[in-house]
């Protein structure tokens, strides 16, 4: 029962809302986490006992953690002066990030075999073979959104391991906060204070966030099913069969797919929200118009947010700090200076996240160099940042004339498309077929002359042009101090109603059903 | 104070770092510049900042880092 679908939206979310407003505040937490699981259930059936045991495993873990700390406490108040105090500090510290270090371990070691295994051994199979052995390979059910809740978890006892907050005293509240329903599958990946105390606060349901949940709703519903559902057959029948298609279309199918994954994703994520709206809670965004984005970084400010917000957290700036990097920078500094310290050091600290974030995705080599190519492009950004200033000074050019921000989005969708070209293709090897054949078989006319029109039809063209212009707006509205949501939001009852109405009318006349179309999977879901 | 001052404006000139109070949140101060800014205090101050210090809050401003630095030059 995927979040998208009736079932979902029109019986299980409306059932649960029920359900949790009938019962006594206490109990509403309850109410919440059994519709979690039930969800999960019908999706990966008995995996959902990993979830539970790796809510108990975590919630667990933090708590060890904090009962060190308190016997650190215990024990400082017998030291006599700050030095002793700092000793025995360090002592306890010792013991607490084992505990963490076991945390994560085992977290990540069942996110690894589940996701990774079959792949290393595949490709480590191929150097055995010559010595006439041979990994075994694994038959690995996926639990849905193990990818998410995993890193939750792993975000929630890294925190507590730092003392940003103490660890969470009742179980189901860390369960609840891993395992919310309309999370679960796509995330935002949140961190504990961002949902916890609100999941489990048993806030009434109210008219105002019910308003807000459903235009959510429903405005995530059309993005995926006006635009990116049309555009999933164009997409799949292009990128399986790319042999036969030129260069020009080969362009539009990496265009295609980037709207097709940006709709699909934020329209999924807006769903996410308003789900958890309902109930009072807000969850994370997501994205915030990363087509506005000038470059390859700030476009990964603004998309797949909470993801990237992770790995800058838990990994960016906990490598930046580690010895082995700031020993690196400041002989570094000595020896080339401040300009190569620092372009060494974004390397050392940017080159596992980018590992991380590609795998991330999956196992497979095109992920690998998905996650590479925006290394090398990232890192390039950071290296020839001063030339350029120096560049812009000698030109007399205005860094922020409108031309060149212009510019400058033209060339970050540029680096966007190509990476969504490799990430989508069946394999590294079919993503460099089709890119090197954009440049020897491009001929624009073949767009007009092999149009697919039994995929789609020139109404199917207008609705995704017209509803990716109205979204392009709307953000663009957004970006600029105007935001369309809150206007309706606040609008009198009559109007409000009147766009409630108008959005579900134009889902209903615009949105892709019927014969040829088939209900599409959410992506990141399979992450 | 002067001197964190003074390493903030060399990351970038254009900010008005004494009323400045969402350097993180606002993206005006990138991970980038935190590299660089974190080299640059652990040189001049003497001190070590690990990865729990590594949080919007002590960074939002030239006050807070001000204050993160006094504890960890203390501690």
């Amino acid at each position: 029962m995927a979040i998208h679908t009736n079932l979902y939206l029109l019986v299980f979310l409306p059932l649960v809302m029920l359900a949790y407003q009938l019962v006594p505040r206490k109990m509403r937490w309850g109410v919440l986490l059994a519709a979690s699981y039930a969800l999960y259930i019908s999706f990966s059936s008995f995996l959902v006992l990993l979830l539970m045991a790796t809510s108990f495993f975590t919630w667990k873990i933090a708590l060890w953690m904090d009962e060190i700390g308190a016997q650190c406490a215990l024990k400082q108040k017998e030291c006599t002066d700050r030095k002793q105090k700092s000793e025995v500090k360090k002592d306890f510290q010792k013991k607490r990030v084992k505990v963490l270090r076991l945390g994560v371990l085992v977290l990540l070691g069942i996110l690894f075999y589940v996701n990774y295994y079959n792949f290393v051994a595949e490709n480590v199979n191929i150097f055995l073979g010559v010595l006439g052995a041979k990994l075994p390979m694994a038959r690995v059910m996926f639990p849905m959104g193990i990818s998410f809740y995993t890193l939750e978890a792993v975000g929630y006892m890294a925190d507590v391991y730092w003392e940003r907050y103490p660890a969470e005293k009742h179980l189901g509240k860390v369960a609840l906060f891993l395992s919310f329903f309309p999370q679960i599958m796509e995330g935002p990946i949140a961190r504990f204070p961002d949902t916890a105390d609100a999941l489990f606060s048993g806030e009434p349901i109210k008219m105002e966030n019910i308003s807000e949940g459903y235009l959510r709703i429903i405005w995530g519903l059309s993005k995926k099913m006006i635009v990116s559902d049309r555009l999933t057959l164009l997409t799949n029948q292009i990128f399986n069969n790319h042999k036969e298609y030129h260069g020009s279309f080969i362009i539009m199918a990496a265009i295609a797919y980037t709207i097709q994954l940006y709709m699909e994703f934020s329209g999924s994520i807006d769903i996410v929200i308003g789900s958890g709206k309902m109930f009072g809670v807000t969850i994370p965004e997501n994205f915030n118009q990363p087509f506005s984005a000038q470059s390859a970084a700030e476009f990964w400010r603004r998309w797949h947010m909470s993801l990237g917000n992770w790995f800058k957290n838990y990994l960016f700036y906990p490598m930046t700090v580690s010895p082995l990097v700031k020993n690196w920078s400041k002989k570094a500094r000595k020896k080339y200076g401040k300009y190569w310290s620092m372009v060494g050091t974004s390397a050392m600290a940017l080159f596992p996240v980018w590992v991380a974030t590609g795998v991330w995705h999956g196992a497979g080599w095109k992920y690998l160099f998905y996650g590479m190519y925006y290394f090398v492009i990232l890192l390039l950004g950071v290296a020839l940042e001063p030339l350029k200033e120096k560049r812009y000074q000698k030109l007399g050019i205005d860094p922020n004339a409108p031309w060149l921000k212009t510019l400058r989005i033209l060339k970050t969708w540029v680096i966007i498309f190509t990476g969504e070209l490799f990430f989508n293709a069946k394999t590294l090897t079919i993503g460099f077929e089709m890119f090197f054949s954009i440049f020897g078989n491009f001929h624009i006319s073949s767009i007009w002359k092999y149009w697919p029109y039994d995929l789609l039809s020139e109404g199917d063209v207008c609705a995704i042009i017209g509803g990716s212009i109205i979204v392009w707006i709307i953000g663009f509205l957004k970006e600029h101090g105007w935001d369309a949501r809150e206007k309706i939001l606040h609008a009198s009852t009559p109007a409000r109603w009147s766009v409630f109405l108008a959005c579900a009318f134009a889902l209903l006349l615009f949105g892709a059903y019927g014969t040829g179309y088939q209900p599409v999977d959410l992506i990141y879901a399979g992450f | 104070m002067e001197e964190l001052l003074e390493i903030l404006r060399d990351i970038d000139d254009s900010v008005d770092y004494e009323k400045e109070t969402a350097l993180i949140d606002d993206h005006i101060l990138d991970s980038f510049g935190i590299i660089t800014l974190i080299g640059e205090i652990e040189e001049t101050f003497d001190i070590e900042v690990d990865a729990a210090e590594m949080t919007p809050e002590n960074f939002n401003s030239a006050q807070a880092m001000w204050k993160m630095i006094q504890r960890l030059q203390e501690n």
